[in-house]
């Protein structure tokens, strides 16, 4: 039963016009964003310049972010970016006293008066040393911390200030760095990562990934709301109520059909960046992954797909309605713009968009890697449960328990 | 002019309070999420193009949401009055409920000492409002899908918000932010364009031609 109805599903989905319309802009995604993407080459000595790197000496960190830290506690204004958009934060009392009092864990500095004094000596002292302002601009405030203060201690108090300000400052562990230009030797080895540890394919495969990502956290749910309203915009509802397929087997069957029909386009795009890296590795004597998009596909794209489905679903089973839009859409929203400043790729938290946003990076991945297990299983076991209410509820309105009616709720709340 | 206003009443009382509502609590969860006060002119603009522009896809897509039921839709265009003058009564009413928000919302930025040009910012940001909710209504209009309607904005969205300028030129949405303002003209030219093809195959499909995309082989 499950089968045939699984056919008949993806049958019906390929004939549909708003299929094709998302295969259309998976296209276009693929196209525009990685269409021409050329594989990188090995770097040459001598070169110009080879990029910058986030470095990973401590002291450096801890100096560049405290300085930040300082500036901001003297101005009584801090920024930051909780989804994407600036977003000035002013203290009350009580937290403004414990900035105060980390500050001066951390720096010694205490009270406002003397961090106002040491923003402005730093800023004396780098005039002095340059003479001229534009070269004093270039640089932020850096600050030396106190002696004896670990790493570990200073990670913790910059955690809470960023919980202080609400989340997205530059106190966060994704903003909290100092960009270094690399050396030729850190290109080198930058290079040997992406093919020796990442076998090519696998860099590439996750900067697929990355762009592929951005639209499957949206479009599933355009397919899964038209799926869902179609037996009744084709006044088909109550007949299919009365068949004699369990519940389960048909949401299920409606549900792997869509998972089915959007993996098998974003699968075939796949082909064209692993040809090219089959290409690029058989000239440079590399070997590579052949697996290396397959396993993305299904471990970083697929969990978004599965949730992105189930929320279209749900609430469409849930209203009758396009509600799902709007919700997927607003999540979508707040995924993007907050995810917007771990683009490197290192820090994928709980996003549902995952950003990974190059082919290297392949310590950040490492380090992270995790933490993006966890996140990819919570939303793949979000969606078996998002579906499992869908069929409870398919399932109590074939039985004529359920029916959600605005005119119902307009009558309730008259009589309240 | 009593009848337009009739049809008026009915969609504020029956069709627009949910969206209205939506609209509403967009905009009032906006100081949460983002800066509204002491901005500069380029985060102003990002405030109104990449946020507040949004709700024109909310109000004006669904316009003819109503009608969605085919029956209805049959009983509807018997009455005297012709289809058209219908929606479009809705789409102006809309689009005054637009215009009030938007400059509510700019009057609140202007208060909190954002600094902008507050007349080229509201209309700018109006235009790009009428544009995405123009966008959903043209595609809603040709296809009769709601969800249809509701998909062509928003990926539009995601495509200027990834590709930038490069692909859209002259109907980048958010050219305010780099501080050109003639992307707006077109934005406004491209979405009465797009209203009215909307309205005019969603009359026509209803006149008996029925339009293409609903053939038999087509399940939207």
């Amino acid at each position: 039963m499950f089968g045939r109805l699984f056919i008949r599903e993806c049958r019906q989905t390929a004939r549909s016009l708003i299929y094709w319309l998302v295969v259309l802009v998976l296209i276009f995604d693929f196209t525009t964003q990685l269409g021409s993407t050329e594989i990188a080459e090995k770097p040459k000595k001598g070169q110009k310049e080879y990029g910058l790197k986030l470095s990973d000496d401590e002291n450096l960190i801890m100096e560049a972010t405290l300085g930040s830290l300082i500036e901001e506690y003297s101005r009584e204004s801090y920024r930051t970016y909780p989804i994407g958009f600036y977003k000035n934060v002013t203290l009350n009392e009580k937290e403004d006293k414990r900035i105060g009092e980390i500050i001066k864990e951390t720096t010694g500095i205490s009270g406002r008066e003397e961090a106002e004094k040491a923003v402005d000596d730093w800023y004396g002292a780098k005039r002095e040393a340059s003479g001229g302002e534009a070269a004093v601009m270039m640089t932020g405030v850096e600050i030396k911390p106190v002696k004896g203060l670990s790493y570990e201690r200073f990670e913790k108090l910059m955690d809470e200030v960023d919980d202080i300000l609400g989340g997205g400052s530059d106190y966060a562990e994704s903003e909290r760095g100092a960009a270094v230009p690399m050396t030729y030797e850190d290109a080198v080895e930058e290079y040997r990562e992406l093919t020796e540890k990442d076998r090519l394919t696998g860099g590439y495969a996750r900067l697929f990934s990355d762009y592929m990502v951005l639209f499957l956290g949206i479009l599933p749910v355009f397919l899964a709301v038209t799926r869902s309203l179609r037996d009744r915009r084709a006044g088909m509802q109550e007949l299919i109520y009365t068949r004699k397929g369990s519940s389960a087997v048909i949401i299920t069957s409606r549900y792997f059909a869509i998972l089915t029909m959007v993996v098998i386009p974003v699968l075939a795009l796949s082909l064209i960046p692993l040809s090219q890296c089959l290409k690029y590795s058989s000239a440079a004597g590399i070997s590579v992954d052949m697996l290396a998009y397959v396993k993305y596909i299904f471990g970083w794209l697929l969990p978004t797909i599965m949730i992105v489905t189930a929320v279209g679903m749900f609430f469409t089973e849930l209203t009758d309605t396009a509600l799902a839009v709007l919700v997927q859409g607003a999540w979508w929203f707040v995924s993007v713009f907050t995810g917007a400043r771990g683009i490197g790729g290192g820090v994928y938290g709980w996003n549902l968009i995952p950003r990974h946003n190059t082919a290297f990076n392949w310590k950040g991945y490492q380090e992270g890697f995790s933490q993006l297990v966890s996140n990819r299983i919570f939303y793949g076991s979000l969606a078996v449960i998002l579906i499992a209410f869908t069929v409870f509820i398919y399932s109590q309105k074939r039985k004529g328990r359920y029916r959600l009616s605005w005119k119902g709720i307009g009558r309730l709340k008259k009589q309240i | 002019m009593e009848r337009y206003w009739q049809i008026e009443k009915t969609n504020l009382k029956y069709h627009v309070p949910l969206h209205l509502l939506v609209c509403i609590l967009l905009l009032g969860i906006s100081p949460l999420l983002m800066g509204v006060a002491n901005l500069s002119a380029e985060d102003t603009a990002k405030v109104l193009e990449r946020y507040v522009a949004l709700i024109g896809i909310i109000m004006l897509t669904p316009i003819f949401l109503p009608e969605q039921d085919r029956e209805i839709r049959e009983l509807v265009y018997a009455k005297y009055m012709k289809s058209a003058q219908v929606y479009l009564i809705r789409l102006f009413g809309n689009l005054v409920i637009l215009a009030v928000f938007l400059g509510v919302y700019i009057f609140m930025l202007w208060k909190n000492q954002c600094e902008f040009p507050v007349p080229e910012y509201y209309f700018g940001a109006l235009a790009e409002m009428l544009f995405f909710g123009g966008l959903g209504l043209g595609f809603y209009g040709i296809s009769d899908n709601l969800v249809i309607g509701y998909m062509a904005p928003i990926v539009y969205y995601i495509a200027a918000v990834g590709g930038g300028d490069k692909y859209l030129k002259m109907l980048y949405p958010f050219s305010m932010s780099m501080g050109s303002y003639t992307e707006k003209v077109w934005l406004f030219i491209a979405a009465a364009l797009l209203a009215a093809a909307g309205i005019f195959f969603r009359c026509r499909e209803t006149a008996g031609n029925r339009f293409i995309i609903r053939s038999k082989q087509m399940k939207i």
